[in-house]
């Protein structure tokens, strides 16, 4: 047992630290580091430099263009980039339903989509949820009806996240009513500028519009766009969700939050609060325990031994972690969290914000935005279910 | 980055396990709780295992072990709830090996690795509660070394044991001492703690000391965070006992017509169990993996350390009396002993809220494992 990296993971995590330093714009940093509002040029602006160096598919392996890292070194390289200010990579394309095309889909398919996701030059969406269909995913609705060589869609999808930006949209689609609702799931792959397709913003609590509603009238999508075997998709879609791993936790993440916190505290006065201080202590003893989880994970893919089955208690943590330093921050900034003021939190803003203090305009804006956190990916209950499954069968 | 235990730590792990499962039942260890706490025949047992003389450098008849090793000991020892407190084994070969004029090594080390002397942390006093700079005892010197006077609290084994690790004063500094139960001006008063285990209060005048080393607070934070280090994964030990033990109930019991492990209320108070059970397994590893780092990252360590396993024990504890019900909290079932066990880890070697202000003193503009 050993707590400390190889020299060798060591030189990638310097090689990986250098190279995200010269190459992630500084006001991508600063907006990140403050949480000010990100743009879409600033996030596929992102995703393009990563594309560029090969970085963007990061968790693929060499056959189809990626890297070809271990677990370790795709931690560290995430942990860099959380570290250095990076936005998060939009997962969509590149880590959530690349890997599908790369188990399932066809050679073709494969040519066709996967250098649009490695580059960063097509923004994907998720279509998965529906009105009806959250927690109980299988419940989907969506019909996609095959007609000659394509395949007709109606239905609707929701809290689509950046879908606004989408151009293509992978979606779980009801081709058969027989059965089990699991297995009457395709996996289909949609063109979002298709005649029949509306995109319509939802307008969150903190006032920003991060999720859409997706309609589908009557849209006509190509055979070809089939991934796998019609019926199948369910299978599809949990093969990805076992290869989420350690990043669902995002302690990397959190660990950047955690000392911005702590600025933020200090900046406040309440560095030698008490109350506060005890509360961020707790936190920074969660942060370490979270850590040390994904390392146990990370160490077990790395030998292949004692596989730690516990996704569900990463995402449980990581989730209620992320919501504790958003509060903290919030809290700590007082009164000073209360004042709306959207353009404040636009990088570059001048005006003259109540207190006098622009970095308080973004702290309760946060808070509720992270409210999501313990809701999205399978809500904590959901995650409770699972892992109680596994302990008490 | 490694958390794979190494073939010989495997073997380690099931010898013990297998010495707990065969020798020391709970109708055994409910025998030794009514004897008074603690059996020297079993602390001999353990000894034959090789146990006391596991971190024990090898120049003194030890196997040199480190604090993995340890850790994997006493996560087992915590499966049966062993009552010997076989972690100030590990405290004294730490502390005398680091500290120790090479004299007191070559005199106790052998004796502590064979068993043949059992020598304990005896550092608590009424009004230092888990504090380690307040300490009352005071030294001087005597003709021949040195006298102690002191007032000792909640030494395990206190009034068994062959000798003591004892900090006090000395010229305004403290100063670790090693005293012999079996001299004169000490005398001890045994009893029975919550968990069974025994304790005694130390009372000395006057009594002749060897003096360990000037350095009594630096030996002193040595011992307790190999203490806190041996106590997170003996607790690790008892928590996976526990869980094992509600999970078997709930799919026995029936109420209602069904097992009620299939109720979701219930299964969702398990999988918050699991959570504290890992986090806590995490953080015990995390505890001595850092046992060698230098003093202050090693204090800020165990003390995060302890916080992480002072909630989880708690949560565990009391939930796994809640879902057994009134089962739960009788005598008779093995279960409101783990709970009782968990209780006292929490509050040996500092509770919760102790290492949370430790945590929060020690706090950085930094975060995270590495940090």
């Amino acid at each position: 047992m050993d707590l400390a990296f190889t020299p060798e993971e060591q030189a990638f995590r310097e090689e990986i630290r250098a190279w995200v330093h010269s190459n992630l714009p500084k006001e991508i940093s600063h907006k990140v580091h403050n949480a000010l509002r990100l743009t879409r040029d600033d996030l596929q602006g992102w995703a393009k430099i990563l594309g560029k160096k090969g970085w963007l598919g990061f968790g693929w392996p060499q056959q189809f263009g990626g890297p070809g890292w271990t677990a370790v070194q795709k931690h560290l390289f995430e942990e860099e980039c959380a570290l250095a200010g990076a936005p998060r990579i939009v997962p969509f394309g590149p880590v959530m339903v690349a890997p599908v095309i790369m188990a399932f889909g066809n050679a073709e398919q494969q040519k066709r989509f996967l250098p649009g996701i490695a580059s960063g030059e097509v923004w994907w969406s998720q279509g998965y949820s529906e009105p009806g269909s959250g927690s109980d995913l299988a419940s989907v609705k969506t019909r996609a009806e095959r007609v000659g060589n394509k395949y007709i869609v109606n239905g609707q999808k929701t809290w689509t996240t950046l879908g606004q930006y989408g151009e293509w949209i992978f979606c779980l689609v009801r081709t058969s009513n027989e059965g089990k609702p699991q297995t009457g799931i395709s996996f289909l792959l949609i063109d979002m500028k298709s005649p029949g397709v509306t995109v319509r913003p939802i307008k969150l609590l903190d006032g920003e519009c991060e999720v859409n509603e997706v309609f589908f009238d009557n849209v006509e999508v190509p055979a070809e766009n089939l991934i796998g075997e019609e019926n199948k998709g369910w299978t599809y879609a949990k093969h990805l969700l076992s290869h989420e791993r350690t990043n669902i936790a995002d302690v990397n993440r959190a660990k950047r939050e955690l000392e911005r916190l702590k600025r933020i505290a200090k900046a406040e006065g309440l560095w030698d609060d008490q109350r506060l201080r005890d509360q961020i202590a707790l936190l920074e003893v969660d942060v370490v325990a979270l850590e040390m989880l994904v390392l146990r994970v990370l160490s077990a893919e790395k030998s292949g031994k004692n596989s730690l089955d516990i996704a569900g208690l990463l995402k449980i943590k990581g989730s209620e972690i992320q919501q504790r330093y958003a509060e903290l921050m919030m809290l700590a900034a007082g009164p000073f969290a209360l004042p709306f003021i959207e353009e404040a939190m636009e990088a570059g803003w001048q005006g003259d914000f109540p207190g006098g203090d622009a970095s308080h305009a973004p702290l309760a804006s946060t808070y509720f935005n992270m409210r999501k956190t313990t809701i999205y990916g399978g809500s904590n209950e959901v995650q409770r279910n699972i892992v109680a499954q596994t302990v008490l069968g | 980055m490694d958390f794979d235990f190494s073939d010989d730590q495997q073997q380690l792990r099931d010898a013990v396990r297998k010495w707990v499962d065969k020798g020391y039942s709970f109708e055994r260890r409910r025998a030794i709780v009514a004897a008074g706490g603690f059996d020297r025949a079993a602390y001999g047992e353990l000894a034959e295992l090789g146990l006391t003389a596991l971190t024990v450098p090898e120049q003194h008849d030890g196997m040199g072990q480190g604090a993995v090793d340890a850790m994997v000991v006493m996560e087992e020892l915590g499966r049966g709830m062993v009552l010997e407190p076989l972690a100030h084994a590990f405290i004294t070969s730490s502390v005398l090996s680091s500290y120790a004029p090479a004299a007191v090594q070559s005199a106790w080390l052998p004796r502590i690795a064979s068993g043949e002397a059992l020598v304990v942390l005896a550092h608590q006093e009424r009004k230092a509660r888990y504090r380690l700079d307040v300490c009352e005892a005071k030294a001087t010197a005597a003709p021949t070394g040195y006298a102690l006077t002191a007032t000792k609290s909640i030494v395990p084994a206190g009034d068994q044991a062959d000798a003591f690790l004892m900090p006090a004063q000395l010229d305004g500094k403290l100063a670790l001492f090693l005293v012999e139960r079996a001299a004169s001006g000490v005398t001890t008063r045994g009893y029975v703690t919550q968990d069974g285990s025994r304790a005694a209060e130390l009372q000395l005048s006057n009594a002749p000391a060897t003096l360990l080393t000037q350095d009594g607070l630096g030996a002193l934070e040595l011992a307790v965070d190999t203490g806190i280090a041996a106590t997170c994964a003996e607790a690790v030990g008892v928590m996976d006992q526990t869980v094992a033990l509600t999970v078997d109930y709930m799919n026995q019991r029936k109420q209602f017509g069904v097992a009620i492990a299939t109720f979701q209320a219930l299964r969702h108070r398990v999988a918050d169990m699991k959570m504290q059970l890992e986090l806590a397994r995490s953080m015990s590893y995390y505890a001595s993996l850092k046992l060698g780092a230098p003093a202050p990252e090693r204090r800020a360590a165990t003390a995060r350390a302890k916080v992480q396993l002072g909630q989880s024990m708690r949560f565990v504890g009391q939930q796994s009396v809640q879902l057994h019900g009134g089962i739960g909290v009788t005598d008779e079932y093995i279960g409101s002993h783990y709970f009782k066990k968990l209780t006292q880890l929490e509050m040996t070697f500092g509770d919760t809220l102790h290492h949370l202000g430790e945590v929060s003193k020690r706090m950085q503009e930094t975060a995270g494992v590495f940090a």
